[in-house]
């Protein structure tokens, strides 16, 4: 658990959020709010518009209606890099490493240093990334010649390169192991521990439950829920929105 | 100092280490001392080539750095070549006219490249749409300076000329110096010499990384907090200045310009020049350039008809059997047998 | 001046110009709608297609016949471009048009070489009308009919034949179609070739009204693509009609006011103005109205 948690400063929102896609319901009012320093875990079944609410934060797609506030500014009307240079990241659901140029370019282009301020602890979050994930003495080689969860950690590593505020990670565990796994919530946890607010989107229960100060349960397009990983592996209702039952 | 020979001897362009230098170096020297064996229009002939290589670099640049194919490149040699032309035509007798047609020249395709690349970049448009804007833009152009035949059609003392394009444009000079024959060459090698360091230097620097990720993937960029549109315009306008540059030292070269060179077989050359021999290398530009127009001069001054099928056919099987380029693959293999 | 000529006047040019780029552009549209390439040799296989016509119909064929004959002989030449050359940049853009650049440059050459630098043209069938102070070309009138019939053909091409039926399912999600059995690479041979097709039908129809030669293909390279990027390749039917009448109407007005080069520099205006409105072309908007409209009637 994150000891930095500082309950009175808000440092992401979003105030009835909606969206529709033709006529899928992707986002209704929905409102959000995490803290600076939270880790907060996003889960629900698929298609219950945890991705797309990624897309609205970052801007990649337009709300049909209502506000996000990062850092208490309203970014509603700006542009996605716009938001970025406020201090976000973003690590997309399938990865985007640049599969065609080498470790170095990658974390070389990352390097857009957007923060004046905690200099030191970003680069601190950066370097603990970069050894941890053992990205440091490969520099030469190609991304795409990297097995699939070092090129996860790559991406992670390359959003921490401009010293973010706040990342915003899409499924950063799908398609590794359950010792990569374990490992990547451990290092996400360590980086949480030095202020970082991490929000997740992820499918492995055992993950969420491991790092998670907050749960938002999300179901078709709704937050159907929010609680601690224990409320939420109690509540019956969560259990059934999964399975079905109505 | 040290900083910048390090972005030289850069991994973005192939050809890097001391042993690449010293051929490279070795190369240039036979350049430098060519003209001594051969006659001032021998040597006329062969700046020619190496007129042409800024804008083998320009579409280089856009399009191989940068993702972006720009087939109306063409359209700025053109534009280039006409301002100049304007501007130094008036100034006859003034000794700062041709700097000043340059300097015009440059200005001119800064700002419609400028406006060009608003309309496109900023409007997120589908990538092979770019092509295509930028060859009717280009044929426009050829067709519009077409029908400006006739006394009416004129800037000042010059005259456009219509199909027959503008005739008499100044040599370039600096001072009472006049660049002409030999001089010219080496005018000509300086300047691309100049320009090809300071391109290594460029997609070296972080900048150059930044436009090769907008290539890669333009998302992931933007997401990493840079305004991918800004700097494709930025690369755009680059590209556009060195066509031009092209452009002005084509008509420094023949004192004379026509709309055809702005026309759709013209359009096709370099195109063909990078794709033969590689789009994201400098170096393979000045190979494939400098081959290339050798070819077709030697072809169509033999009375060869077949000039430009032979050329279309080389860019197809080129695309088909070496879709990176003919150089660049090249030394791909040369560095797996090593 | 009578009013009422005027207009009727205008109609038949809106119309007859709409024809003009509906004829340039369909062959184009349809290729780019399947694999989403652009073939820079369009106006080559529209020239090809002119080339059929008139040494066919100075062979004593019926013109009719000609243009029949120039649909399936470009249409094999695309075919077997398609299975030698084009299939394999499906999936990069920007190589299919530096390649399909090279084949223009291959065919317009070569026929000059070929054939020399002219042909013989062909008259242009059926007279002309006059009708206050303005005359018709018949012909005209006829390939405004003929262009109707086209958009017929096609619209119960796609509905009601397999061909139509797998070229939709393709064109929407190429490897679902596959795994339902979909021969894709059967669907884009015949595409292309049927693209060409239209071109050469394009080339042969229009041939009559102008100078058959070499780079003849050339003069509907910018109208063409104008048409295409305005229409975008989201609905083949939607794109190409809406764009021909929007362009034309653009086209008619300006080109009468200031002259035929001021027309076709409005053209590149309005297609600079439409992709900055609507960046998928005028097929994709008309496509998510109605998808919103069927939608919301649920």
């Amino acid at each position: 658990m994150s000891m930095l948690t500082d309950s009175n400063q808000i440092i992401i929102s979003t105030h009835n959020l909606n969206k529709k896609f033709g006529g899928i319901v992707a986002a209704k009012d929905v409102n959000l709010s995490v803290n600076t320093g939270e880790f907060r875990c996003l889960i629900g079944p698929n298609g219950a518009g945890k991705s797309t609410l990624f897309s609205l934060l970052c801007g990649i797609e337009r709300a049909d209606s209502g506000e996000i506030r990062i850092l208490n500014k309203e970014v509603t009307k700006l542009k996605p890099f716009q938001r970025i240079k406020l201090g976000l990241g973003l690590k997309f659901q399938t990865n985007r490493a640049f599969q065609s140029l080498s470790i170095k370019d990658n974390l070389s282009i990352s390097n857009n240093k957007i923060q004046v301020m905690d200099n030191e602890i970003a680069e601190e979050r950066y370097q603990l990334a970069l050894s941890e994930f053992k990205l440091k003495s490969e520099g030469a080689k190609l991304a795409r010649e990297l097995p699939h969860n070092m090129l996860q950690w790559l991406e992670i590593t390359m959003i921490l390169a401009s010293f973010p505020k706040i990342v915003l990670l899409d499924e950063p565990t799908a398609g590794m192991s359950v010792e990569e796994t374990l490992f990547t919530g451990s290092v996400l946890k360590r980086l949480n521990a030095t202020g970082l607010t991490i929000i997740v989107v992820e499918h492995d229960m055992q993950f969420v439950k491991d790092v998670a100060n907050k749960i938002t349960v999300f179901h078709e397009g709704e937050i159907f829920y929010e609680g601690t990983a224990e409320e939420v592996s109690n509540s019956e209702e969560v259990k059934n929105i999964y399975l079905g039952r109505d | 100092m040290k900083h910048l020979l390090n972005l030289i001897d850069g991994d973005k362009d192939i050809g890097r280490g001391n042993k690449f230098w010293a051929g490279f170096f070795l190369v240039l020297i036979c350049f430098f001392l060519y003209p001594t064996f051969v006659s001032s229009f021998r040597a006329s002939n062969t700046a020619f080539y190496l007129l042409n290589i800024p804008m083998g670099f320009g579409l280089c640049l856009i399009w191989g750095y940068c993702g972006i194919l720009s087939f109306g490149h063409v359209a700025y040699y053109g534009l280039a070549g006409y301002a100049y032309g304007i501007i130094a035509g008036n100034l006859l007798g003034n000794s700062w006219g041709p700097i000043l047609g340059v300097l015009g020249g440059l200005v001119v395709c800064t700002i419609i490249s400028g406006i060009f690349g608003y309309f496109v970049f900023y409007s997120r448009i589908q990538k092979w749409i770019i092509p295509i804007l930028t060859l009717v833009f280009t044929l426009l152009l050829e067709t519009f300076f077409v029908q400006t035949s006739g006394y009416q059609w004129r800037v000042g003392r010059v005259l456009l000329g219509g199909f027959n394009g503008m005739t008499n444009i100044p040599f370039f000079q600096i001072g009472t110096f006049e660049f002409e024959g030999y001089s010219f060459y080496y005018y000509c090698l300086v300047i691309v010499l100049v320009l090809f360091f300071g391109l290594r230097i460029l997609v070296n620097s972080k900048f150059g990384q930044i436009v090769i990720g907008i290539r890669e993937d333009e998302l992931r960029t933007e997401m990493l907090g840079y305004d991918i549109r800004f700097l494709q315009c930025v690369t755009f306008i680059i590209s556009a200045n060195l066509a031009g540059i092209s452009g002005l030292l084509y008509v420094q070269w023949g004192n004379y310009i026509t709309p055809s060179q702005m026309g759709i077989l013209q359009a096709a050359l370099p195109v063909i020049w990078c794709a033969v021999g590689g789009r994201n290398s400098f170096i393979a530009v000045i190979f494939a350039t400098i081959v290339l127009n050798w070819l077709s001069f030697t072809l169509s001054s033999q009375g060869n008809q077949y000039a430009l099928v032979i050329i279309g056919t080389l860019l197809v099987i080129t695309m088909v059997f070496f879709p990176r380029g003919i150089v660049v693959m090249i030394f791909e293999k040369m560095q797996k047998i090593r | 001046m009578d009013i009422g000529p005027l207009i009727i006047s205008l109609i038949y040019q809106l119309f007859a110009n709409a024809a003009f780029l509906f004829l340039a552009a369909l062959g184009l549209i349809i290729i780019l709608g399947m694999m989403n390439i652009i073939n820079l040799a369009h106006g080559e296989f529209m020239m090809m297609g002119a080339y059929v016509a008139t040494i066919t119909y100075h062979a004593g064929v019926p013109f009719v016949i000609s243009v029949i004959l120039s649909f399936i002989v470009v249409a094999i030449i695309g075919g077997i471009f398609e299975l030698l050359i084009i299939r394999r940049f499906y999936g990069e853009e920007l190589g299919a048009l530096v390649v399909t650049w090279g084949i223009s440059l291959v065919l317009g050459q070569g026929t000059l070489l070929l054939f020399g630098p002219f042909m013989p043209s062909i008259k242009i069938p059926g007279g002309s009308y006059k009708f206050g102070v303005f005359s018709y070309s018949e012909y005209w009138l006829i390939l405004i009919g003929v262009c109707i019939l086209l958009i017929v053909l096609l619209w119960w091409v796609y509905s009601f034949t397999n061909y139509g039926l797998q070229a939709k399912a393709t064109m929407q999600n190429s490897d679902m179609a596959k795994c339902l059995g979909v021969s894709t690479k059967k669907i884009y041979t015949i595409t292309f070739s049927i693209g060409a097709g239209l071109a050469g039908l394009g080339g042969a129809l229009l041939s009559p009204t102008m100078t058959i030669a070499p780079f003849m293909g050339q003069q509907f390279v910018a109208p063409a693509f104008i048409t295409v990027v305005v229409g975008g390749a989201t609905n083949v039917i939607y794109g190409a009609v809406g764009s021909s009448l929007i362009l034309s109407a653009v086209k008619t007005n300006i080109g009468m006011a200031f002259g035929a080069f001021f027309g076709t520099v409005a053209l590149l205006l309005t297609a600079l103005i439409v992709i900055r409105i609507m960046p998928n072309g005028i097929s994709a908007t008309f496509q998510r109205y109605i998808d919103k409209k069927s939608l919301s009637t649920k």
